[in-house]
């Protein structure tokens, strides 16, 4: 039996991806980081339980602060954070219009305190805050489960590793080791578009995120970049399309054991009234109205996208991205987290596979 | 530099006219205009036909015709454009090292100024000056606005 032990193990590392340790990681803004922000603020005590209630009264309307907190706690009330304080709390308390009355209260006995400086989004959070000052908390079930990785179905999670899988084998053995990406329609989940960057970099614009989109347009008879590529072509009345794909890349998908199997073809756009079958949360728009840009579509990348790249994804509504590797000029996690920034139109889920 | 501004409100009115998003931009090489275009989001079904990348590829369709170094054009070039350059083209014109970006009103849903720092998530700092001919430009995107873009989906209900 010992015999058997070398040939296993080595086995082992070419399948790395499908053991256990490997993991997929949604990349969350800062809200959701474990460490909670704390800041410093004045806190009065008062005097009387009696006086509690004009004085909450007054702040709430005159210094409307710490919505995510509960004002009071042990009849320690919370003023203002000391931070906004330019000369002394009793001033600024003026400024602010606060009634001699509750003025007196406020200042007889202030202390400062560290209290959470914002929202608790997840339950540690919330845990750790509570240990500071009493918080508000609203469980989000689905941001726990992004969280701590319990979003995907065991089948949802097997196909997104058979992506990542892809990805490296399409680069290794047919792109000369250049980014890949794909983008999947996930209702099937079907392959929309296959796309590597530009070997011959003579355009540096030209990445591998910026033809993808081209390729996912071609599905739905655009496109704007001539490719050196040749793509295949729908046969007779297809219902889906293949126009996404570059002929090598699906016969490589074709002609190998661990992707013969995986559906390709998009819908083709649809002209006329939305359709009310479908209508299911998950892929919104794209199942009312069919294929747009890439909107529902999910893109697998072997390399965490630039600015550029991640904007253009931005653009394309997008809805979920999956990448293996960190960039240098990353724009998702290793230089920048576009995807948290709250003013743009368009947000999207961002994901890492992982490998422990 | 600003004088081709007009040359880039032109550019502007034929998106318009073609049913684009009207935004149009130039870009000048020594003087002279060497790439000119507008917005070709709709025509394409690709969301990155911006103006601006209509304008890049046509400056390296020159620089292979010219046979000139692409890099050192492009370093050489005033990019000229009626909109403030969203993150995406900001991020581009950045790295791509332009000398400087002129442009006439703010884009303050995805500019690349007005929104976040694009220079510095990329690390590089060109000159960039806004605010010519503002008003014109603004005015064309809020006609165009007020119509529907025919290619898009009518929009989400706003989630909570």
């Amino acid at each position: 039996m010992d015999i058997l032990i070398p040939p296993a193990a080595k086995k082992c590392k070419t399948t790395a991806l499908d053991e256990d340790t490997f993991g997929i990681k949604a990349i969350l803004s800062d809200e959701y980081k474990t460490e909670i922000r704390l800041i410093k603020v004045h806190s009065s005590q008062l005097e009387s339980k009696q006086q509690l209630q004009i004085v909450i009264e007054e702040l709430a309307q005159k210094l409307p602060h710490f919505q995510h907190l509960k004002r009071v706690h042990d009849s320690n009330v919370l003023i203002c954070p000391t931070a906004d304080i330019e000369d002394t709390l009793e001033q600024h308390l003026k400024l602010h219009k606060i009634s001699d009355k509750v003025l007196a209260a406020l200042c007889r006995k202030v202390n400062v305190v560290e209290v959470p400086a914002s929202w608790a989004k997840l339950r540690t959070q919330y845990e750790q805050m509570i240990r500071y000052w009493p918080c508000k908390f609203h469980p989000d079930k689905y941001a726990e489960s992004l969280h701590n990785g319990s979003n995907f179905t065991a089948s949802q999670r097997v196909y997104h590793k058979r992506m990542a899988h892809l990805l490296r084998n399409l680069s290794k053995d047919v792109c000369d080791g250049q980014p890949v990406g794909i983008c999947v329609d996930p209702r099937q989940p079907s392959i929309v578009a296959i796309a590597a960057g530009n070997s011959s970099g003579s355009s540096s614009h030209q990445h591998c995120v910026m033809w993808l989109v081209d390729h996912v347009a071609r599905s739905q008879r655009g496109g704007a970049w001539p490719s050196p590529l040749s793509f295949v072509e729908d046969v007779g009345q297809a219902t889906r399309t293949l126009r996404g794909m570059p002929q090598t890349y699906y016969d490589y998908l074709r002609g190998h054991e661990a992707s013969r199997d995986l559906l390709c073809g998009a819908e083709l756009p649809r002209c006329g009234e939305p359709s009310s079958v479908n209508d299911d949360l998950q892929a919104g728009n794209l199942a009312k109205y069919g294929p747009y840009l890439c909107t529902g579509y999910d893109v697998y990348l072997l390399r965490e996208p630039c600015l550029m790249c991640a904007m253009a994804l931005v653009h394309s509504r997008v809805r979920r991205i999956f990448f293996l590797e960190l960039s240098r000029n990353g724009a998702l996690a290793s230089t920048f987290q576009l995807h948290a920034v709250k003013e743009l139109n368009h947000h999207y889920e961002v994901f890492q596979f992982t490998t422990a | 530099m600003a004088a081709f501004m007009e040359e880039a409100l032109v550019e502007a009115r034929r998106a318009r006219d073609a049913g684009e998003v009207p935004v149009g931009c130039v870009f000048i090489h020594d003087d002279k205009v060497i790439a000119r275009g507008g917005n070709e989001v709709n025509v394409h079904r690709n969301a990155t036909r911006h103006a601006e990348f209509i304008c890049i590829d046509a400056t390296l369709a020159y620089c292979r015709e010219k046979r000139l170094p692409a890099r050192q054009v492009f370093s050489e070039i005033s990019v000229v454009v009626t909109v403030e350059p969203c993150i995406m083209c900001s991020a581009a014109l950045h790295t791509l090292a332009v000398k400087e970006i002129i442009y006439g009103c703010e884009n303050d849903r995805f500019g690349g100024k007005s929104v976040i720092d694009v220079a510095a998530v990329v690390g590089q700092r060109i000159n960039i000056t806004g605010g010519v001919r503002a008003e014109e430009a603004m005015t064309l995107l809020k006609e165009f606005y007020k119509g529907d873009n025919p290619a898009a989906p009518p929009v989400a209900k706003k989630k909570k």
